[in-house]
């Protein structure tokens, strides 16, 4: 008697736009589950990171000069949004390379673009309230009039979205959590201190801001920016192609080293 | 077979030999560290001096003064009381936090090691700073010999309070988290860079009995000429603070678990 080999088919290879929405709320879902304890603790920490700028350095100066002020409080928005894609982000992967959980998440069934769409919706859902936060404390504290154009939702998806992908690639690119974690330890002090953001650029010296031109930081500040006051920046159409190129060549990187196999 | 328990050592010379074991142990421990802590406390510090000049815009040379003084002050807190009580933290992690009480020294002799090796590890990196700042802003410091006891009482007051934190709370964790607080509120809600008397009435009165302004103070006093009025309390401060450090840490320490 012979023995028939058993056939199993393959399923079929889903693909198309309807499996990837499905995907990506799967994978929203995943991350907002896998979250849900330390969430609230994040919105409340960028809460207080951002209101502490508004606050403290208000502190410093015996008079805030009305600009200053306003360069203070909308910084101090644009620090929480980027501070939350390029810190905290790879700071969570990281971790997930300590605990031995980092290949687990991909072998997940779901296209890795999905994972990566839900990841900037999970940071968007971390740092919006401590954007707001911040303003409406600057506001209050400063006795500031903001000027809010429809242009903030493209400025604040984008801005978010740029520095969560620059986050995402570096920490996926970078094998070893330790160098992650000191890296974006650094970036921090970078963003905080160095680059025009919480402060105009005049006070910085030429040269570092004539190298911001290039780095994302200062555009990401000036998008934003241009959509809560009236007058302050102009010209941020190129401030959004700078940021197009990084967020391209993020999403370059993370396709590469997401994309290889090992 | 009974073994007769070694007497108990004790006496002056015992203590000191002690002393001079847990030092060379602490030390070895964390050479591979040391050069990385002074790289990162002179670029922290130095770069302090730079920032707090961005966000302030333009100053008088009496606002220059005052950052620039107060630059070692901020180069002494982050490693007194973030980097020791986290050393503590990852021992608890590591599990190897009760072979540190096993070592058979005087439980004081450990603890004062630690007191002596930090409190001089914080030295090369704070005249680094300082350094950096005077470049900076251009400030011409009257050194006097005050400085020996301002900077030996503020870093042993810093490694003191970072010690005391390290072994009072039980969980690394939160450890890690009120040190994070510490420096955001050290940098942003104190007096160190700038004069107490812009802040608010009630903020200033909280800093009064903090040891962030004494710190601050007692360095300014021996640096420069004036800006001072007088460091006496600021001292009081500090030396009020060391010793609740201390006995903080004596009770957490002492007691048996």
């Amino acid at each position: 008697m012979t023995q028939r080999p058993v056939v199993v088919a393959l399923p079929e290879k889903r693909t198309g736009a309807a499996n990837w929405v499905r995907a990506f709320r799967a994978m929203l879902r995943w991350e907002i589950t896998g979250f849900r304890l330390l969430l609230p603790l994040m919105v409340v920490v960028q809460f207080l990171f951002g209101a502490g700028f508004v606050l403290g350095i208000g502190l410093f100066l015996t008079e805030m000069p009305p600009r200053s002020a306003l360069f203070l409080t909308t910084g101090a928005g644009v620090i929480t949004l980027i501070v939350v894609g390029l810190v905290l982000g790879p700071q969570l992967i990281a971790n997930q390379r300590q605990q031995g959980i980092y290949d687990f998440i991909w072998s997940l069934p779901v296209p890795r673009s999905t994972a990566a769409a839900a990841w900037v919706v999970l940071s968007m859902i971390i740092a919006v309230p401590g954007l707001i936060g911040a303003l409406a404390l600057g506001v209050w504290r400063f006795d500031l009039d903001l000027v809010i154009s429809w242009e903030i939702v493209p400025a604040v998806t984008v801005t978010l979205a740029t520095a969560t992908i620059l986050g995402y690639a570096m920490a996926h690119a970078i094998p070893n959590p330790d160098v992650t974690q000191i890296l974006s330890q650094i970036l921090i002090f970078v963003v905080v201190g160095f680059a025009p953001i919480n402060f105009p650029p005049e006070n910085l010296p030429a040269w570092l801001a004539e190298l911001h031109e290039f780095l994302p930081f200062t555009h990401m500040a000036r998008v934003v920016r241009s959509a809560l006051t009236d007058g302050l920046v102009t010209d941020v159409g190129i401030s959004y192609l700078v940021l197009g190129v990084w967020a391209g060549v993020g999403s370059g990187v993370a396709i590469f080293v997401l994309g290889r196999r090992r | 077979m009974t073994l007769a328990p070694s007497a108990v050592r004790s006496g002056a010379s015992y203590w000191w030999q002690s002393y001079v074991s847990m030092l060379r142990f602490d030390v070895t421990n964390l050479r591979t560290y040391l050069g990385f802590l002074l790289v990162v406390q002179t670029l922290m510090g130095g770069g302090m001096a730079y920032m707090y000049g961005f966000y302030l815009g333009e100053l008088p040379p009496v606002g220059q003064a005052y950052i620039a003084t107060g630059i070692p002050a901020l180069a002494l807190i982050p490693l007194g009381m973030v980097w020791v009580p986290s050393l503590i933290g990852q021992h608890k992690l590591r599990d190897t936090y009760d072979f540190l009480w096993s070592i058979p020294v005087p439980r004081i002799v450990s603890a004062a090691s630690v007191f002596t090796t930090f409190s001089i590890a914080a030295l090369p990196g704070m005249v680094a700073s300082l350094w950096i700042s005077t470049v900076r802003y251009d400030v011409e410091l009257s050194v006097s010999w005050l400085i020996v006891p301002a900077v030996a009482l503020s870093s042993l007051m810093a490694t003191s309070v970072g010690f005391g934190l390290g072994h009072v709370i039980s969980d690394p964790r939160v450890t890690n988290l009120v040190t994070n607080v510490l420096v955001f509120f050290v940098l942003l809600f104190s007096p160190i860079v700038i004069p107490i008397v812009v802040f608010p009435a009630w903020l200033a009165s909280l800093h009064r009995v903090l040891p962030f302004y004494a710190m601050a103070t007692v360095i300014r006093d021996a640096l420069t000429d004036g800006l001072v009025d007088s460091a006496t309390s600021a001292y009081v401060v500090l030396g009020a603070w060391t010793v609740g450090a201390w006995i903080a840490a004596a009770w957490v320490v002492g007691r048996r678990r």
